[in-house]
């Protein structure tokens, strides 16, 4: 009964923050795109063993973003926080194709996690100004995104490094987020 | 006898779940209709503001009851090298909605030709189809008998298969509810291919 209480309350006064993870394989870019959204700049990153979390504030919006470190050992820990989460960005490192696969397998499995059902999905195809980067729609086919059938999802072409695409990327998800439920369900 | 009655209950406010996919070029007001109907059918939705609706890169999935029908609806990115995802939702879907930007004049022989494409996928047989000429709000958008004709060279593929076309703007709502009753009416009648109560 409290729990009705405080989340009505919250809806009608507090300033909720919106829970995004940034997840990926190790590589992907992900910390260099949290310190891009939340700095504008392109810090030097080592792999992160664990997690960065900082709140990035875009057009009047609070987001709270959890950047987990990708390598393969610490991938299991990626559930821990799957809890109330609005939004996922995925980043896939658009040269990789040889991992392509394993970033394929990763992202089924998180997506079929209960607790992440109403998180809309946000795919970042990284890394755009190398050459040989696998087109959108390459990647979005290597994903299999177009298994999912129940999700709001959309996939845009970025590089951290100069920070092309995000700007685009962020308009959308603040967008759709604040339509309400991604999906409107009722 | 708890779980006669549960069954009873089911049975009586049973929803089933229909797929309707939105196709058309990109920029033809796919997520504007999307959004116009979302407002009107989901109680306490407020969505984005129509004019802040910019490309879909993906899908935008939509979730509404009409009367004791689910209408679950994908609006797809229209983009070129998009349109390779929308076979992928043939499948599963019993409806379609074909959108057309009628001030486009240059990519109105475009959009019949994907229409053509689009409606000769087997999967697709006896799906009804709801075509829809859009942005008649504007002034320079052309009659509905225009569009029509450009879409003549289809009526032979379109067959036996349930198929209205009417003019709308997404923007106003004018003609959208009208349309997608009519597209919840078909489905229902004639399911082309077997149907899932919902899961709640």
């Amino acid at each position: 009964m409290g729990g009705v209480f405080s989340s009505l309350f919250s809806r009608l006064w507090g300033t909720k923050e919106t829970r995004i993870l940034i997840l990926g394989l190790d590589g992907a870019g992900k910390t260099t795109i949290l310190y891009r959204l939340q700095v504008g700049e392109v810090v030097t990153t080592i792999p992160t063993i664990g997690f960065n979390v900082e709140t990035v504030t875009y057009k009047n919006l609070k987001f709270q973003v959890w950047d987990l470190g990708g390598q393969t050992s610490i991938r299991p820990y990626w559930r821990c926080y799957y809890s109330n989460t609005d939004a996922i960005i995925y980043v896939v490192d658009s040269c990789d194709r040889e991992r392509i696969a394993i970033s394929k397998s990763e992202l089924v499995s998180m997506l079929e996690e209960e607790e992440l059902k109403d998180a809309i999905l946000l795919v970042f195809a990284n890394k755009q100004d190398m050459e040989g980067a696998m087109s959108p729609s390459e990647v979005s086919t290597a994903l299999g995104l177009s298994a999912l059938k129940s999700r709001t999802w959309a996939i845009f072409k970025t590089s951290a490094l100069k920070g092309d695409g995000l700007e685009e990327a962020m308009d959308w998800l603040t967008n759709t987020l604040t339509g309400g439920t991604g999906t409107g369900s009722s | 006898m708890f779980s006669l009655l549960k069954g009873l209950w089911e049975y009586f406010f049973r929803k089933d779940e229909y797929f309707v996919v939105i196709l058309g070029l990109d920029n033809a007001g796919k997520t504007t209709f999307l959004e116009t109907i979302k407002r009107r059918y989901i109680s306490n939705y407020h969505g984005m503001p129509l004019e802040k609706i910019s490309t879909t890169v993906g899908l935008n999935v939509g979730r509404i009851d009409v009367g004791v029908q689910r209408l679950v609806l994908w609006d797809l990115g229209g983009q070129q090298d998009l349109q390779t995802l929308w076979n992928e939702y043939y499948a599963e879907c019993h409806g379609v909605v074909y959108m057309i930007d009628s001030c486009d004049r240059h990519a109105l022989q475009i959009s019949a030709e994907t229409f053509n494409r689009v409606i000769h996928h087997a999967d697709l047989d006896g799906a009804p189809l709801l075509i829809l000429a859009n942005k008649q709000d504007r002034e320079d958008a052309l009659p509905l008998t225009e569009v029509e004709s450009a879409f003549d060279t289809s009526v032979e593929s379109i067959g036996n298969r349930d198929c209205r076309i009417q003019r709308v703007s997404a923007l106003r709502g004018e003609g959208v509810f009208e349309g997608i009753e009519w597209l919840a009416q078909r489905v229902k009648e004639k399911p082309n291919r077997p149907l899932k109560p919902v899961k709640s």
